[in-house]
């Protein structure tokens, strides 16, 4: 009884090694693939030769002096001043008509709910670069110069369905008792909304800001259309420093992207639990 | 489990303290095709607990929900203190809830949630803080008004859930299977102490419940409801001694059915004959006698007891477990035609013993209920 007993606790840890290996395996593939080309970049961006290749040579901070200078990286700074004012705007009124979307599409259950639901979501899924030539001549069309305010109105269709997922998600948790709770108390819809909803799907509204910004922040197709050389936008700029020079300064703006975007994902990990949304 | 209806002499409202009546007249509600209330017509008197009782989709959720405003009548009204609500939204028809989940805010403390009510009336700031104080004082939770709700267990955040009701004033307490989510011992407990404010502060409430022991305990009146109408209404003594239907008799405490055929009626005894041959006789009820043929003996546990011989009232069961509950002994029985029976004797020294076979009759001075044979009854 003994010996069966362990013979078959044995052959259940070879199996849990078996597991184990795989699953570990899988996870270091994932990571090399993921972190790789990271630290690739992290490491290049530190170099000390005059263009980019990798291994680098020798350790400097040259690049991100150069990039820091004002005077010799004016257009590197003028194109992220565009790219965080239009990632602003476009965050910004995402959030609120995201939300205000997400607040009525959660009442009006049924066809027209899902249906609204539907169309405000396709910028997700339809292709960048045939949404942003689109959106280039319905513009043109109707007689607008390539602008700020243009590339905010193409970044916003295709960063407000962020918000709207994740306030989405965090509505559909939110108890309807509670709504009950506050209109019998005497409450009137505006005092609910703002006493009740809002506090409770705050932490959804901010995760999706973040993740609006960030997608305004990252994006090229509808950049490359609605960009001009006044207009210039960050990743358009990288891309051409990189078909023109291989310029060392595009791997610093990376170190420095990189940089940023995890000490705010830490930040918004600790106050959203922002990962959690994603999932939902 | 049958309770004894409760009996409390200090049970009348206190006079000095005038509640306020709810008149629910025809109200009928539907929902798309079905038909969840059908023209229920119910009078709720100041200061009492009326209870409604029934299974799941009987309609009762949906009453009390119409009455806070949260669903709309196809037909009928519902009156407070003689005045028609039914044009005022929720938030003005000063109502007090407690949800079945106790719906509190768990983004605001203790206190704020019981403060809500009074802010939305927009009451001065020091005036809320000492209502806000007298009210947890009254429900005991005066040192836990800074937490927030998830640290508090059920029996506390059912509390605050009560305070935030009565906070602001209502006319009408709308208690919607407050209790469900309490563990047992706690239920208890929860149950007395509602009761006791609702005494204290002289609330007409309604109370919406599947559970029949809570209906029995907290209500002063308990209307049972099936399919969307009021079957019966009644004291807790009337709805479990005199059940008017045999859904009602089922519903409340646990009964025995029995086929049986009704014979006739004669000086208040109605006659009853059991297929194994026993002839019973119980007293009429105030209802009119059924006419004979065929019909259900609705008898309960406690209205029949064993006997060792034969007799013509008495018929032949073969016995099966007996549990000891508390003072008294379930048996379970089956009649000879293959009826399960159960019933309770009490235990004076042990169980008594037996053997498999016993014959079964009927207390003297029961008054079993006699009901119209399925076949037979018009629904």
């Amino acid at each position: 009884m003994a010996r069966l007993r362990t013979a078959g606790a044995r052959r259940r840890s070879m199996g849990e090694i078996a597991y184990v290996g795989i699953i570990g395996f899988l996870a270091a593939l994932a990571l090399l693939i993921l972190v790789g080309p990271i630290l690739v970049v992290l490491a290049t961006s530190f170099t000390d030769s005059r263009s980019i290749r990798f291994p680098p040579t020798g350790f400097s901070l040259r690049w991100y002096e150069l990039l820091l200078d004002e005077v010799r990286s004016r257009q590197i700074h003028r194109a992220v001043g565009n790219t965080l004012t239009v990632a602003a705007w476009a965050a910004g009124l995402a959030t609120v008509l995201g939300t205000a979307a997400a607040v009525a599409m959660a009442r009006a259950a049924g066809r027209a709910g899902r249906l609204a639901d539907a169309f405000f979501m396709a910028p997700l899924v339809l292709p960048g670069l045939a949404f942003g030539l689109a959106a280039l001549m319905y513009f043109s069309l109707l007689g607008f110069r390539p602008s700020l305010e243009m590339l905010v109105a193409g970044h916003l269709i295709v960063v407000a369905p962020f918000v709207l997922r994740t306030v989405g998600a965090s509505l559909s948790q939110l108890d309807p008792s509670l709504l009950d709770a506050s209109r019998s108390l005497g409450a009137g819809p505006v005092m609910t909304f703002r006493r009740v909803v809002l506090p409770l799907i705050a932490p959804g509204i901010a995760a999706g800001a973040f993740l609006a910004f960030m997608a305004s922040v990252d994006n090229v197709p509808v950049s490359l259309f609605l960009s001009s050389a006044r207009t210039d936008m960050l990743p358009i700029r990288m891309w051409g420093m990189m078909e023109s020079t291989l310029d060392v300064r595009v791997a610093a703006v990376s170190g420095l992207l990189i940089l940023t975007v995890f000490v705010l994902m830490l930040v918004m990990e600790r106050f959203t639990g922002l990962t959690r949304r994603m999932r939902g | 489990m049958p309770t004894a209806p409760a009996t409390d002499p200090a049970a009348s409202p206190s006079p000095s303290l005038q509640g306020h009546t709810l008149d629910v007249l025809g109200l009928t509600v539907r929902y798309g095709g079905f038909t969840a209330l059908d023209a229920v017509d119910l009078a709720v008197q100041p200061g009492e607990i009326l209870a409604l009782l029934g299974p799941s989709g009987c309609g009762k959720t949906t009453l009390l929900r119409t009455v806070a405003g949260f669903t709309r009548q196809a037909e009928g009204q519902v009156l407070i203190d003689g005045a028609s609500i039914d044009d005022l939204p929720p938030n003005r028809r000063q109502v007090g809830i407690v949800f079945q989940n106790y719906a509190l805010f768990p983004h605001m403390s203790v206190a704020d949630n019981v403060a809500y009510g009074l802010q939305a009336r927009r009451w001065a700031k020091p005036r809320i803080a000492a209502r806000v104080a007298e009210l947890l004082e009254m429900v005991q939770l005066g040192p836990l008004r800074d937490r927030a709700p998830r640290q508090l267990s059920g029996g506390q955040q059912q509390r605050v859930a009560l305070a935030r009701a009565l906070a602001i004033e209502p006319s009408i307490l709308l208690l919607d299977e407050p209790f469900a989510a309490l563990d047992r011992s706690l239920r208890l407990d929860m149950q007395i102490e509602i009761k006791r404010l609702q005494r204290q502060l002289g609330l007409t409430a309604i109370l919406v419940t599947h559970d029949q022991d809570e209906a029995m305990s907290v209500a002063d009146r308990i209307a049972v409801m099936r399919g969307g109408r009021i079957e019966q209404l009644g004291t807790p003594v009337e709805v479990y001694d005199q059940p008017r239907t045999r859904f009602v008799s089922g519903f409340i405490g646990s009964t025995n059915l029995l086929p049986c055929l009704m014979l006739g009626a004669e000086a208040g005894m109605a006659r009853i004959r059991l297929p194994d041959g026993a002839h019973l006789a119980a007293p009429l009820g105030s209802a009119a006698p059924l006419p004979p043929g065929p019909a259900v003996l609705a008898v309960r546990p406690e209205q029949l007891m064993l006997h060792d011989e034969a007799a013509d009232d008495r018929f032949p069961v073969a016995l099966g477990l007996a549990l000891p509950i508390g003072g008294q002994t379930i048996r379970e029985a089956t009649t000879e035609g293959g009826a399960p029976l159960r019933l309770v004797e009490p235990r004076l020294g042990g169980i008594a013993d037996r053997g498999p076979r016993a014959w079964c009759g009927l207390v003297p001075g029961a008054r079993p209920a006699v009901f119209p044979h399925p076949d037979t009854e018009e629904e």
